[in-house]
Order: structure tokens, then sequence, then C-alpha cells
């Protein structure tokens, strides 16, 4: 009797005991579950992904007589990833019919305006766009294509993405993602609990915590408000943050979170983040356009971005999209018939790894707006930003630059490919930066030799001291100035002894002549008569901004400048004598496509327009008879293109900075060691430069002359003028002020007279010998 | 032959007139042509040269204008401007559309861009007596902005001179 009692109290001690710890237990996860609760539902109620800055290209001009060839257009199509078919339906594709062309445009934001999608027709010439047409067939003043996104302003921490809204979203996405990670996610209310068990089956048997079984919700929790490890305390947070959201927050919603929250791959310091730019990161389009195939791939993904990383590993990337093809069929999402053919296709990624990102140019972005704004707007506002980079004319100077030096190595047998360069190019009349290179290495974050690599500017220097001699009206382009031995006392006692590159000297020679051969004692000479001062004060009005050490020696150019600064310089050339700011950004919208900020095209006069063209013929002369010579023969022989060379002291760097009508550009080559290298401006930088401006769309130099001026017909040589019918190989035509007296070439006086009788002696002789 | 004497002697004149009045101006400061600060005194020649060429806007860059000048009516200047750098972007070398941007300019409040774009506009124009004369108009007004009406009385007079009202 006692027993029983006894065992009778123990028992229910026993039970008392258990129902107290586990009301207990139940009790202390339901506090932490209303804590949980309230502190996950503000943080998500209130959410807001940061959102970086996305950076456009310029969007490219179409017109009737722009010049794109029908192959320009479907290169820049297919950098924009439109897609070529039989008909041209859904946005974002096009068909191609002989010479012409019908696209479907998307719907797409310029800095000033959106544009709804639409059809258009072009009919592309051998070289210019012939007629532009709407999908009524009315003839288009101007269109422009989309602007193609290269790149984003991401913070230290990497988080990089693009959100969508659930209207962009392909509605196979979510069903797909239900198929391969979460079967139950439309009932479960945030935890699965067959799930849990069977992965906890797996962990115990495997000693080790790694098996899924997390619903969508769970790992929408794990990614936006956990860090990434795994403890058993942690899942139970997990759970418990997921089943507080799913008791808040419809499916639909949550969805959406999941879709732009998720991480799907790494891009060196770039966390690529959410479906949306993934989509652009691996396939360069936006999400509403990838095909079944594609969407499976990013959905394979979600299980590892880098174990299943199709750049890296594309073996095992195909056969988990597959297995995501596979699973849908399963379950019914899609066809059989679909799924086969989905997976014949082939992963279809870009080949860049970085897509369509121009590091050098976006440094140059980011460097312009921390002038106006802070970091955090920059990384997490969701600014829109709009640049002047024109793609076709970087991705051909980056593979210019790499291929040119390639050879230039292999023409002196170096052992390491170590000589690296920069390039610069704007269009003057504009100021618009439309590409940068700052090393051969393509796509590749580093040193910036564009902006950062400040070299002595050599002989570069030399348009700047001739125009300031033609600024003091005591000079012309015939003036004489003697190329002899010079010995100049510095101040400090020490003699500066300047020699030319040829170690010859050449006597008294025409400012012209003296330019076009970068002459250094006839340069010095000149330079000294006119003060250093005085050509100082022209370098930092033309745009140099430190002020240059006022030695004799500034005037062969030692004063440093980097390859942009040199562009900004020539660029006050190219213009006509005006200083135009360099700018690779035109506008900043924000979020919410409100115009934020425009850097609006500027005029600063800064030199008289007569010298300035005085300076272009003579800079033209430096390519027809001085030392761009060599480069003519890269470049069209009805182009005409104007520039300078220049090396250092024991050719350690090698410059060339010119322009045409429509385009400047400055080419950098050295080492970033400082080591010589054995080529002269003339030799490296300028056949570099000659290729980048043959490979662009670029018109003639041809500045009309001002009134001032009137053009005289000069021996090159002498520098004398000629008249009546003297001309032969060395004469050259150039302007000078209309009040110039020249001395003239003797024997040359009234010329006229003999070339008539010549004239009638000829015909005489054409009658006597039929 | 008369015409090219007659041209010879009007371009000495404007020398000659520059020379006048070359202390009104900064160094280094560009003007569109010689006669620029040709004092009120000195009235420019009445003779308009003979046009070599005469400017026009293509249909893509006409069409950016009408643009600019909807969204300048709005009193939406940075668009209008944007707008007008596409037409530049397309023809850089046509004075027509400086002077287009010029005219947003000084309605954005802007005189010295404007003057800047009128002799920008004035030295691409040579040839052209109504495209200078329009560049000479812009110039004026930039300068009338500023305050500085003899000068801007002379440029009148200039855009007058080529192409008589």
């Amino acid at each position: 009797m006692a027993r029983r009692l006894r065992k009778i109290i123990v028992r229910r001690v026993l039970w008392g005991g258990v129902l107290a710890v586990l009301i207990a237990a139940i009790a202390a996860v339901a506090v932490y579950y209303f804590y949980v609760d309230r502190s996950v539902t503000q943080q998500f109620q209130g959410r807001r992904w940061t959102l970086p800055a996305q950076v456009f290209a310029a969007p490219l001009e179409l017109y009737v007589g722009a010049p794109l060839s029908m192959n320009d257009l479907l290169e820049e199509l297919s950098r924009l990833q439109y897609r070529a078919g039989a008909k041209a339906d859904r946005p974002g594709s096009f068909r191609r019919q002989d010479d012409r062309i019908d696209i479907a445009l998307r719907a797409t934001r310029f800095a000033d305006e959106a544009r709804a999608a639409q059809m258009l027709s072009i009919v592309a010439g051998a070289r210019s766009i012939e007629a532009l047409r709407d999908a009524a067939g009315h003839d288009m003043p101007v269109l422009r294509l989309d602007p193609l996104l290269i790149g984003s302003i991401f913070p230290t921490h990497g988080e990089d993405r693009i959100v969508v809204t659930p209207a962009e979203v392909p509605a196979l996405l979510p069903a797909a993602l239900k198929a391969v990670e979460d079967r139950k996610f439309d009932t479960h209310h945030g935890v699965d609990p067959l799930a849990v068990v069977r992965a906890l089956w797996i962990d115990l048997r495997s000693h080790q915590i790694a098996q899924g079984g997390s619903t969508l919700t769970q790992q929408l929790v794990k990614s936006y408000f956990l860090d990434s490890r795994q403890t058993m305390g942690r899942k139970l947070r997990e759970a418990l943050m997921a089943m507080a959201l799913e008791a808040h927050f419809t499916k639909a919603d949550l969805m959406n979170a999941y879709i732009n929250e998720i991480y799907l791959g790494q891009d060196g310091d770039r966390a690529v983040h959410g479906f949306g730019l993934a989509s652009q990161f691996y396939f360069g389009k936006p999400l509403g356009e990838i095909d079944l195939a594609q969407l499976s791939l990013l959905v394979a993904l979600v299980r590892g971005p880098s174990y299943y990383d199709p750049r890296h590993h594309p073996e095992r990337a195909l056969a988990r999209r597959n297995l995501v093809l596979k699973l849908m069929v399963d379950l019914s999402v899609i066809s059989a018939q679909d799924a086969a053919s989905a997976t014949a296709s082939p992963l279809g990624v870009t080949t860049r790894a970085a897509g369509a990102y121009y590091p050098s140019y976006l440094d140059f972005v980011r460097r312009t707006l921390r002038r106006d704004y802070q970091e955090t707007d920059l990384t997490q506002e969701g600014l829109k930003i709009y640049t002047s980079l024109e793609p076709r004319a970087q991705d051909q100077a980056e593979q210019t630059l790499d291929r040119e030096l390639t050879r230039l190595e292999r023409s002196r047998r170096a052992t390491n490919a170590s000589l690296d360069g920069a390039i610069v190019i704007t269009a003057p009349a504009s100021g618009d930066v439309i590409a940068i290179v700052g090393g051969r290495r393509i796509g590749y974050s580093g040193f910036n030799r564009a902006l950062d690599a400040a070299r002595p500017m050599g002989s570069l220097v030399k348009p700047f001291v001739y125009l300031t001699a033609l600024e003091t009206h005591r000079y012309n382009v015939a003036s004489i100035v003697q190329d002899a031995p010079l010995d100049i006392r510095m101040p400090n006692g020490a003699h500066w002894r300047p020699v030319n590159f040829t170690r010859q000297t050449y006597g008294p020679v025409p400012l012209v002549r003296a330019l076009a051969e970068s002459m250094n004692l006839a340069t010095v000479a000149l330079g000294m008569d006119v003060g250093v001062t005085h050509v100082a004060q022209t370098l930092q009005r033309f745009g140099l901004e430190r002020a240059p050490a006022q030695v004799p020696a500034l005037l062969l150019g030692a004063v440093n400048a980097t390859p942009l600064e040199v562009a900004q310089l020539y660029s006050g050339l190219a213009s006509g004598g005006y200083r135009t700011p360099l700018r690779a950004v035109r506008a900043v919208i924000s979020a919410a496509g409100q115009p934020l900020k425009a850097f609006p095209l500027e005029l600063n006069p800064i030199a008289q327009p007569d010298v300035v063209f005085e300076v272009e013929q003579m800079m033209q002369q430096v390519m027809e008879r001085g030392t761009g010579r060599p480069g003519r023969s890269v470049l069209p022989a009805d182009l005409v293109v104007l520039g300078k060379s220049g090396s250092t002291s024991d050719l350690r760097d090698s410059w060339f900075a010119g322009f045409s009508g429509s385009h400047l550009a400055v080419v950098w080559v050295g080492y970033d060691d400082n080591r010589p290298t054995g080529f002269t401006g003339a030799a490296a930088a300028l056949a570099i430069w000659a290729h980048v401006l043959a490979g662009l769309a670029t018109t003639s130099w041809s500045a009309a002359m001002p009134d001032s001026l009137t053009d005289v017909a000069l021996d090159y040589m002498s520098g004398l003028q000629l008249e009546g019918n003297c001309a032969d190989a060395n004469t050259i035509h150039m302007a000078v002020p209309v009040s110039t007296q020249l001395a003239k070439k003797a024997g040359c006086m009234g010329a006229p007279a003999p070339r008539a009788t010549e004239r009638l002696g000829e015909r005489l002789r054409a009658i006597i010998h039929p | 032959m008369i015409l090219r004497i007659a041209v010879l002697v009007i371009l000495l004149l404007l020398t000659a007139c520059r020379s006048l009045g070359s202390a009104q101006r900064p160094p280094g400061a560009p003007t569109g042509s010689a006669a620029a600060e040709s004092p009120a005194g000195a009235a420019p020649s009445a003779v308009p040269p003979a046009p070599t060429r005469q400017f026009r806007l293509g249909s893509a860059a006409s069409a950016l204008v009408t643009q600019a000048h909807a969204r300048a009516a709005a009193g939406d200047y940075p668009a209008a401007m944007a707008t007008l750098e596409r037409a530049l972007r397309i023809e850089p070398e046509n004075p027509l559309a400086w002077i287009e941007l010029g005219r947003v300019q000084l309605a954005a409040g802007n005189p010295a861009q404007a003057d800047s774009m009128g002799h920008k506009a004035l030295a691409l124009a040579s040839g052209d007596p109504n495209a200078q004369s329009a560049a000479w108009r812009l110039i004026g007004d930039s300068l009338r902005a500023r305050g500085r009406n003899p000068e801007a009385s002379t440029a009148d007079a200039r855009a007058d001179a080529l192409t008589p009202r």
C-alpha cells in the first residue's frame, strides 16, 4: 500500500517536474518568440535594401546619317544583350533582314526622361544609318538605344544588388524556387518540421550540420538577419524568426524579399545579391528576359554560388542546372518537352567575368562624385549615374593598348611583360571623357595610370611654349629661331646645356619646323625669349592644376602630368581656345527619377582663337612632316589629325597626344618603376595613338580660319614665303596674321608670268608634236 | 577681283580696330573675330561680306532643338541644356547648335557662358553672315544681361551689318 502510494507520488512528482520544466520551457520560448517577433517585424517592416548607385554608359544616338554600319548596330545590340530571333516581339529582341533591322526596345530610363518599350526599324548602309522608323512606319528624326549598365558603386562590405518588383519577376521563378528549395512554401508557417527532422537525422548520422531543410523563409532570415555560423541555438532563433515573419507578412511579400536578398555570386570584393543583379551579372540582361535554362541556372546557384560558379565550374553548374530542370518536371512546373530543350542548351553566361564593367572609368566616376556626395549616398541610395563612356571606344582602346604593347615587347624581345600604358579619349567639343584605360590588364581595378601616373610631360609641353610665343605677336609660324648650342646659367650657378634628341643642331629654322621636328634647342631659345613664367602661366590657364616649377627645363617638359591632365591641356587647343572641363558624369538622378545634379557643358575662354589656330596648323605639320609622320601610315590618308609626341630623359616615358575634328586621345607608355623603355614618343605611344584614332568613327580636323589670319605658302625648311609657281615638295600652307610682312624666297617673284609663257610653250609643243 | 579687294580692305580696317580696342579685354580672352572690341564710335562696315556657306541643322539636331525649346519654355533649363548637348554631340561644328545652347544659358541666368558660346559660334560661323549675325546678337544680349550696354550696342551693330533688319 505504502509502496503503491510512494510509487504514485514519485510518478506525480516526476510528471509534475517534467510538466513544470516543459511549461517553463514553453514560456521561455514564448517570451523569446515575443521578443524576436517584435524586433524582426519592426526591422522587416521598415526594410530597405542598401542600393548601390548604378552607373550607365552614354546611350548610342541613332539618326539618319549616324556613322554606324549594320555590324556596329549588331555589336551594340549584343552588348545590350538583345536577342536575335525570327521576329522582334518581346522587348529585348530584334530581327535582322539584310540591311534592315527591327528592334523591340526595352523600356528604359535616361538622365532626362523615361521611355516606354517601343518598336524601331533601322535601315543601315555600309557606313551609316539610312532610315529610322517607328512601329507605324513613320520616319523618326533621332532616338537613343538603352544606356548600358556599366557598374555600380557598392559599399566596402561589398553587397551589390538590383532590386526587382514582383512585376519584373518571371512567374516561373517563384515556382522554380518552391520546387527546388521549399515545396511546402505555400502552406507552412515558416518551418517545415518534417524537413527539419529529415535534416537532423542526416546531420546526426554524418556528425555535421550541413544539410538543408530550411524553408525559403528561413533562408531569407539567415541572409537578412543572421551571420552564417551554424549552431543549434542559431537554428532555433532562425526558426522562431521565420515563424514570426510568416505571422505578419504575406507569402508574396516574403517571396519577393527572398528574390531580392539572396546571395548568388562573387566578383572580387563585390557580392552579387538578388536575382535582378544575378541576371545582369551572368547574362547581361534584365531578369524579365532570361529563358528557362538561364532561370534554372540562377535557381541552381542558390545552393552554392561559388561551388556551382558557372564561369569557374561549368560542369558542376550544368549538372545542377539540369537537376533543377528535372525537379521542375517532376512537380509538373514545366513540361518535359521544355525541359528537354533547356537541358540541351549551353549555360549561356557572358564571357567577361565582370560583365561590362570598366574599372578605370568607374574609378574616375567615383572620384568625380566624391566631391559632391557622401560615400553612403553613393552606396545606399539607389542613385542612377549617367556617364559619357562610349563602350565601343573603350573596348577598342583596351584591346589596342594590350595588342600594341605586346607587339612592342616582342620587337625588343623583352623578357617580362611589364611594359604598361594608359589611354584617355575625349570629345573635345563637349568635354566628354569617352574612354579611360588605366593599364593593359583589362577589367582589372589596380593602379589607374590614366589618373594617377603623373609623369614628366616631355615634349608634349612644346605647343604651349609656341602658343605663348605667338601670343606676344612678336612671332608667327614662319619666324626664325636659332637651333644652336645653349648654355644657360641657373640661379644656383649650375649650367644647363640642353641637346637635341638627334644630338645635332639645325641652325636657323622657322617655328613651324622647330615644333614639327620637336627641336629642343630652338624651343628653349624661343621659350627663354618669351619667358618661362609666361609659359608656366599658359599651362595653368589651360588647366594644369599645380603650379609648375619655373625653371628653364620646364620648356622641355620638366613638369609632371597624368594622361588625364594632358587630355585637359590639349582639349583647350582642340576646342579652339576654350577650356571645357573634362567630365565623365553628365547627370545624377535619384532612385525615384528626380534629377539631383547635372554637369552641364562649360566653355571658358583661355586663348585667342587665331593664335590657337596657328598652333593647330603647326601641329598638323607634326603629323605631315615631323615626329608624328610614322603614324600616318596607320590612319586613313584623307583624315586630318594633329598631334605632338613626347619622350623624357633616358626614354622613361613615351607620350603622344593629339586630336581629329571630333576626338582627342592621349597615350602614355612606360614602366611603373620608371625604368627606361627604350622607346621615344614617336616609337611606342604614336603607334597606339594612331590605331586608337583609326578605330574611332572620327572626322577630320577642319577649323575655319579666323578672319584675322590669311593663308600663305611657305617653304617648310626656311620659312620663306613663296609666290607664284614656286611650289615644291617642301611647300606648306600656313595661316599668319593678315598684316604680316614675310621674307620672300628669292627668285620666286613675278612667278605668274613665266607660268603663263610656260603654259603657252606647252600648248605650242602640243601643236608641233601632236 | 573687286570683291577680294573689298574684303581685304575690310579686314585691314578690322585689324586696325582691334589694336584700338585691345586694352578693354584682359589678355588671353578670345574674341570671335578681330572686330569684337571695336569701340562704339567706329561703326562696323556697312557692306556685308558675301556668304560662302550657309549652316543648317540636320533633322536630328533640329528635332532636338525643338524639344529643347519646349523644355526651356516650361522653365526646365537643365533638361533643355541636356537636350541641346545631344544636338551638339551630333553636330559639334555647327554654330547654330552653339547659339541655341547659349540662348538657354542666357535664359538660365548664365550670361558669361552665353557669351563664350556666342564667340565659339562666331568662330565656327566663318563665311555664313546669317549665323555670324545670330552669334553677334547672342553676344550682344549676354553683354546687356551683364550691364555692359555700350559693348552690347556694338555687338548689335555688327549683327545688323551682317544681316540688315
